[in-house]
């Protein structure tokens, strides 16, 4: 596995990565944090948090760590209240528990968001039972929803192609990866310091400190 | 498009005292009884028609984590909806919202399929730490300058509560 750089990678930049590496949830995780260093980015709760915070735990992720099916709504939202494009990694399990969050990105698809939904077809965090979504077409939700652009990157090259895309468009863009389960579970959990986490994370899409630390 | 419900005087006092006080944006979900306060608003820029109501509190969380304040108005069959969303997102990462909660299956409403979320919103609201208080037309102007000292000062969320005829709803 890359560990990202801080340094945001072009779509042509030579690929690294062996091809046989498989393409599984901390792969995927790993091309956003490269492609994307510095946008607000929502994590789905489970181990796309954990994932996330394991490879680099930085200001600009916000970590859900229940709430399952809203990282799109808390996505939507700060993409609405900051005019930045953000990004948010989904699960086929949040986005199937919750698929009228996409109506709200249907509703005002010119909002930068970029959607990445890590389809693995398991609820990985809970024991791996798998989801109900084996013939759901979750693209095809997003696009009945009201998306403009719906996407699918079946390996890490296209995915780059993909979110180099998205972050430079100007309107919704949802990216479906069909990937494999990670073959070994995530680090621990991410801190317990919830408020710390949305203090950093308001911290880094204000680039300032409209959102002071609560009183004790 | 403009509803076809018509305003009120108490539901115009507390749109003026939401705008003057700057607590939108505005994420509506849909409710009888807070018909004419949406009405009153809905032809504003920054209100938004959520289809659910815990999207609408994630959507006022991610607003609020982008710097802003947030108001989100539901019934309280739709606060029932919403309330993982605020047990595990609102409440312990401290992200503070507004909500105005309308109190269907409370006087004067005998309408049997709300009357237990209307014994139990307050006691979860009180579970939730969330402090609440019964809305006026009359007193919102201070009733919202409270709240919003409470969500940008103390960063504490709070519920505002509507009584089924504050704004004239009739079972």
């Amino acid at each position: 596995m890359t560990v990202p750089s801080d340094k945001s990678v072009r779509p042509d930049e030579p690929f690294d990565e062996p091809l046989d590496e498989p393409f599984d949830k901390s792969a995927a995780i790993a091309e956003v944090l490269a492609c994307a260093p510095g946008v607000p980015t929502v994590f789905t709760t489970g181990f796309a948090s954990r994932v996330a915070a394991a490879l680099d735990d930085r200001p600009n992720h916000f970590y859900m760590t229940g709430s399952m099916g809203l990282a799109l709504s808390v996505g939507t939202g700060v993409a609405m209240g900051s005019g930045r494009t953000t990004v948010v990694v989904d699960g086929d399990g949040s986005l199937l528990m919750n698929p009228a969050t996409l109506l709200a990105v249907g509703a005002d698809p010119d909002l930068p968001i970029v959607h990445v939904v890590l389809d693995d077809g398991v609820y990985a965090s809970t024991g791996g039972q798998p989801t109900p979504g084996r013939r759901a077409d979750l693209g095809g939700l997003a696009a009945a929803s009201g998306y403009r652009t719906v996407r699918e990157a079946t390996t890490r090259p296209a995915l780059r192609a993909a979110l180099c895309s998205a972050l430079a468009a100007d309107s919704a863009v949802f990216i479906r990866c069909p990937v494999q389960p990670d073959a070994a579970p995530p680090g621990g959990r991410v801190t317990p310091d919830l408020p710390g986490v949305a203090a950093r994370f308001a911290g880094s899409v204000t680039g300032g400190s409209r959102f002071p630390a609560p009183p004790e | 498009m403009t509803s076809a419900t018509t305003t009120t005087t108490s539901a115009v006092a507390v749109r003026d005292a939401l705008v003057a006080h700057r607590m939108g944006p505005y994420f509506a979900t849909p409710c009888g009884v807070l018909a004419p306060l949406l009405t009153a608003l809905e032809d504003r820029a920054d209100y938004h028609v959520v289809a659910r109501e815990d999207n609408a509190v994630a959507m006022a969380a991610g607003v609020v984590l982008a710097g802003g304040t947030a108001t989100v108005l539901m019934q309280n069959s739709g606060f029932g909806q919403s309330v993982n969303a605020l047990a595990s997102l609102v409440v312990p990462y401290r992200i503070p919202l507004l909500l105005i909660v309308s109190m269907r299956g409370t006087p004067p409403d005998p309408t049997p399929e709300n009357l237990a979320m209307g014994r139990l919103t307050e006691p979860i609201l009180a579970g939730l730490g969330i402090e609440s208080d019964y809305l006026s037309g009359r007193r919102a102007d201070e009733q919202v300058r409270a709240a919003r000292r409470s969500v940008l000062e103390e960063r504490r969320s709070r519920a505002l509560l509507v009584r089924p005829d504050e704004f004239d709803w009739e079972a």
